[in-house]
């Protein structure tokens, strides 16, 4: 059971890991749109 | 997509619940197989993973639209994810049902190599931006898929420690229903959750390109 249980939360923390880099990535992307905006703003 | 997305967790959630409680044990190897649930679904998500980058890098080269650059840069991003966690379960697989976590067999070692091929279609995305660089990534994004028949027909023409195929096989599926069925279940669970994210992907490849674009421009 311990090599089912060990497969399993290593897929999960896989699968977890790779939505939270996704989620970091949105997070920069909205970030760098409002500094464009503040930069338009400006100029 | 976020509907995609959640109808894919939810369904995800059925495939381990009956995977884990309700699946019947397999007689010769017992516990371990229910990982079965779970490796079967990563690599065949994987491989349409891969269908989708060979698609969309041809579409690039021929049509020179950088939609279908985004739309092949997403699913190899996709495609590494799947294949890691076929790797990673085989491996945990491997060790109460041969004895070792890894062995350089045919099948293990041209995943492997599909693994490779594919970090490297990433580190050619990320050291050589633009289009040169998508250009490259394209050639290698359709070679590595000739990778994928080699893979099939490895542990079916040598001598291999990985079992014979039991899902896709020209006589039909060789597993009982009872088995079947979860499994069914879990792999379309994985490639609901696969096209959910691979939207995401693309959107936020588009929104960069887009903000490089008005960067550029001011």
């Amino acid at each position: 059971m311990a090599f089912v249980a060990a497969a399993y939360v290593v897929v999960a923390g896989l699968f977890f890991a790779y939505v939270l880099t996704l989620a970091a990535r949105q997070r920069l992307i909205a970030e760098m749109a409002d500094a464009v905006i503040q930069q338009k703003e400006r100029s | 997509m976020r509907l995609l997305l959640i109808a894919g967790m939810l369904l995800m959630l059925v495939g381990i619940a009956w995977a884990l409680l309700a699946a019947p044990t397999e007689v010769f190897q017992g516990i371990p197989q229910r990982i079965m649930y779970i490796h079967v679904p990563s690599v065949i998500t994987a491989y349409v993973a891969l269908m989708v980058v060979f698609v969309g890098s041809a579409l690039f080269l021929w049509r020179k639209d950088a939609r279908w650059d985004r739309l092949a840069h997403g699913a190899g991003e996709l495609a590494v994810l799947f294949i890691s966690m076929t790797l990673l379960s085989g491996a945990i697989w491997g060790k109460p049902v041969w004895g070792t976590w890894w062995s350089w067999d045919a099948r293990l070692t041209t995943t492997l190599i599909l693994w490779f091929i594919y970090v490297g279609y990433l580190v050619v995305r990320a050291w050589a931006p633009g289009t040169r660089g998508a250009r490259a990534a394209a050639v290698i994004g359709i070679v590595g898929v000739l990778n994928i028949p080699l893979i099939h027909w490895s542990a079916i023409l040598l001598r291999t420690l990985h079992p014979q195929p039991t899902v896709f096989r020209p006589e039909g599926p060789a597993l009982p229903l009872s088995m079947l069925a979860p499994l069914v279940v879990s792999i379309v669970a994985y490639l609901l959750v696969f096209a959910a994210l691979l939207v995401v992907r693309v959107r936020q490849e588009r929104a960069l390109s887009r903000l490089v674009e008005a960067l550029e421009g001011a």
